[in-house]
């Protein structure tokens, strides 16, 4: 007698079947509002379409533009940039921040709730916020500079300080990386930090010999994460600057959504997307190529 | 909503006082008749809901965009034309003549209009008498002037209170060449005209204002003011500007955070020998824009929008809006109470260049939004010092690549040729 058909993982079709109907509603999802405009967004990219007008085929012609763009070269140069500010700077700020909260010190509760609130902010608050801090005139960073002498620059309205001031705003909500370079902390063995200590390592020996390894699959996670939010930075220069002064901040996201929504252009836009999802899915595989030999996975 | 009526809705993009003053003319209409109720719904950012609303087949019944969203939509077939409709041929000229130009694309009328405005140099007048200027600027070396006289400064060096800015506010960084005679687009060629003579000056006179002012101390001053325009702290209603190129809603803002800013408003200065205003009928030179009211293809109840349409193009009607949002009235013909007790003490000038036969209206393209935002980038880099030519031979020459590529692209959906 021939028992039921099994699959190669030992499962029966029954149960792939009743899998994939606990499933369904989330596949069904994903089917219709990502797998399907994904692809309809390929077909868009090759063609001259409004959004009012029927799609007319224009083969590449939408990527060639792109090429000779050159409000496009100054966003995916804007966007590169901050990426690597926001990535470097958020990854090294959170990774002092949290051994510190983890020592045990008194208050650290207390300022792990302060360093993880920006996070629940809405991105919109948080420019109004900080568009008032970086007021050239009576915004209290330019006051507190005055205040010992020092001159303040015009963050938001000079070419050359308006990128770097958007990268700093970013710090502001490293809360969440944060929190998971804690939890990660917490699963470092005790044994080793001892190891070290009795070997005589100074506490920025354990963090940089312990520490970081202990916690790399997580500084990877959080990096990865870092680089694919900072390369689709959108809201903040859209409210605070424009993308000025004289294009300074203009990113990709934003040429995607002017060019989408304002110039009528979704054709054009969907090709510029697609180039975004292929220059940051480039940026995550270098990382993680770079990262091989440094991340240690721990068993068990 | 009474029982029976045909249900429409109406989006539109104000709020605050202005919403509350189209909900007057909603109102008004409703109670006007027994057939039809309009439920008027605050849409923010609504040129690109009204896009995707009626590229996705579900859009409202009427729709309040703005006058430079007509060459996209109608080229797209995405509004009804009115001049179609039962009687809408009868409307145009009940309009001024300039207003009627912005409702109009490729022949054809696609909106009516839902109130204009021009702009106009508002100045401060107790900044006037406290400098000993005897009056408000007529040109632009008057303008220059007084604006030396106004401009103060701290014992740093720093700008306290400046006499007049190009970039303040950043909302109309292309209209300067109007007040050199210039024009902002040539539509007989599609031709981008930003290297043209009277351009180049008025980019010429941006740069000259910078670096008298310091580009670096001016852009610093201006930068402050972002985020506080119609409040308290807007630079011109706080006293920290004398003189500002404003359109006429300032009068509402001024009436409700400084009562008691005593101002004057002229015509935008011109540069002199700007135009021959004999020759072609007097008048001064400005720009006229205006919101619009259209009906979007695949309305449901397109009867019942017609009829509000209809009701809101009345000169009585939109000289009640117009009054309520401080402008002038768009239509041809104004009615003595209009001007009686107008809210807008100034709003008489704002009227004569909106009717001066020297007014611009923007270009009717569709790449305009592009062409505008190439124009803001350009006066960027020439406040910060770039030169004026070459900044814009580049800016020109990209802008022209963008309307040759919206031509072609009409040209490919349309089967013509140029």
């Amino acid at each position: 007698m021939r028992g039921p058909a099994h699959a190669s993982d030992g499962r029966t079709p029954r149960e792939v079947a009743r899998g994939l109907l606990w499933a369904s509603p989330w596949l069904v999802g994903f089917a219709i509002f990502t797998a399907v405009p994904a692809v309809l967004s390929l077909w868009f990219s090759l063609t001259d379409y409004s959004l009012l007008e029927r799609p007319v085929f224009v083969g590449l012609a939408n990527y060639r533009e792109l090429a000779a763009d050159p409000v496009v070269r100054a966003a995916t140069r804007n966007t590169l940039a901050y990426a690597a500010m926001a990535v470097v700077g958020g990854t090294a700020l959170s990774l002092v921040l949290a051994p510190l909260l983890e020592r045990g010190l008194r208050g650290s509760g207390l300022v792990r709730a302060i360093v993880f609130a920006p996070t629940l902010a809405p991105p919109a608050s948080a420019a109004m916020v900080w568009l008032w801090l970086y007021n050239p005139g009576d915004g209290p960073l330019a006051r507190g500079l005055r205040a010992v002498g020092a001159s303040s620059p015009n963050f938001l309205g000079d070419a050359r300080w308006a990128l770097p001031s958007l990268a700093f705003m970013g710090l502001w909500s490293v809360g969440s990386a944060v929190v998971v370079y804690s939890a990660a902390i917490r699963g470092v063995p005790r044994a080793v930090y001892e190891a070290a200590e009795v070997d005589g390592a100074g506490p920025v020996s354990r963090w940089w010999h312990v520490t970081i390894p202990g916690i790399a699959p997580a500084v990877l996670f959080n990096v990865v994460m870092a680089v694919i939010w900072s390369l689709q930075l959108f809201a903040a220069p859209l409210i605070m600057t424009r993308g000025g002064p004289a294009l300074s901040t203009h990113t990709v996201s934003m040429s995607v959504y002017l060019n989408a929504f304002v110039y009528g252009r979704m054709g054009y836009a969907c090709a510029l997307a697609w180039v975004q999802l292929l220059i940051t899915l480039a940026l995550t595989i270098l990382v993680l190529a770079l990262a091989r030999r440094a991340v240690v996975y721990r068993a068990g | 909503m009474p029982r029976g009526r045909v249900a429409i809705r109406y989006w539109e993009k104000w709020t605050g006082a202005e919403g509350q003053a189209i909900q007057r003319v909603v109102d008004g209409f409703n109670g006007s008749q027994d057939r039809v109720w309009v439920e008027r719904i605050p849409i923010s950012d609504i040129v690109s809901k009204a896009m995707v609303a009626i590229g996705g087949g579900d859009p409202p019944d009427v729709v309040g965009l703005y006058s430079y969203n007509i060459p996209l939509f109608a080229e797209a077939g995405a509004l009804v034309p009115l001049d179609s409709l039962p009687g809408g041929d009868r409307l145009m000229p009940m309009y001024a003549p300039a207003v009627g130009r912005l409702l109009s694309h490729e022949g054809r009328q696609w909106a009516g209009v839902n109130t204009c405005y021009t702009l106009a140099l508002y100045y401060n007048a107790s900044h006037f008498r406290e400098a000993g200027i005897g009056g408000p600027p007529g040109t632009i070396e008057e303008l220059d002037e007084c604006s030396r006289q106004l401009t103060v400064r701290d014992r740093a060096g720093r700008i306290e209170r400046a006499g007049f800015l190009q970039s303040l506010p950043f909302w109309w960084p292309y209209v300067w060449p109007v007040v050199f005679g210039g024009r902002l687009f040539d539509p007989a060629t599609n031709r981008a005209t930003l290297t043209e003579p009277e351009s180049l000056a008025a980019y010429e006179w941006v740069s000259r204002t910078a670096e008298q002012l310091g580009r670096v101390d001016s852009r610093r001053f201006a930068s402050s003011f972002a985020g506080t325009y119609h409040s308290a702290a807007d630079p011109f209603l706080s006293g920290r500007v004398s003189m500002i190129a404003q359109g006429p809603w300032i009068a509402n803002f001024a009436r409700r955070v400084a009562p008691g800013l005593d101002y004057g408003c002229v015509p935008l200065p011109e540069a002199t020998g700007a135009g021959n205003a004999s020759e072609i009928g007097g008048g001064p030179a400005g720009l006229l824009e205006a919101d619009v009211i259209a009906i979007p293809r695949g309305c449901r109840h397109l009867d019942a929008a017609w009829e509000f349409v209809r009701y809101t193009q009345r000169q009585d009607v939109q000289e009640l809006l117009a009054r309520d949002h401080c402008k002038s009235s768009p239509m041809a013909k104004v009615s003595d109470e209009f001007w009686r007790g107008h809210d807008n003490a100034f709003v008489a000038v704002h009227d004569r260049v909106a009717k001066s036969p020297r007014v611009r209206v923007l270009p009717q393209t569709r790449a305009w939004q592009q062409y505008s935002d190439l124009t803001a980038g350009a006066f960027d880099a020439i406040w910060s010092g770039a030169s004026v030519a070459e900044t814009l031979a580049r800016v020109n020459a990209r802008a022209q690549a963008v309307l040759d590529q919206a031509r072609a692209l009409r040209q490919r959906r349309t089967g013509t040729h140029a």
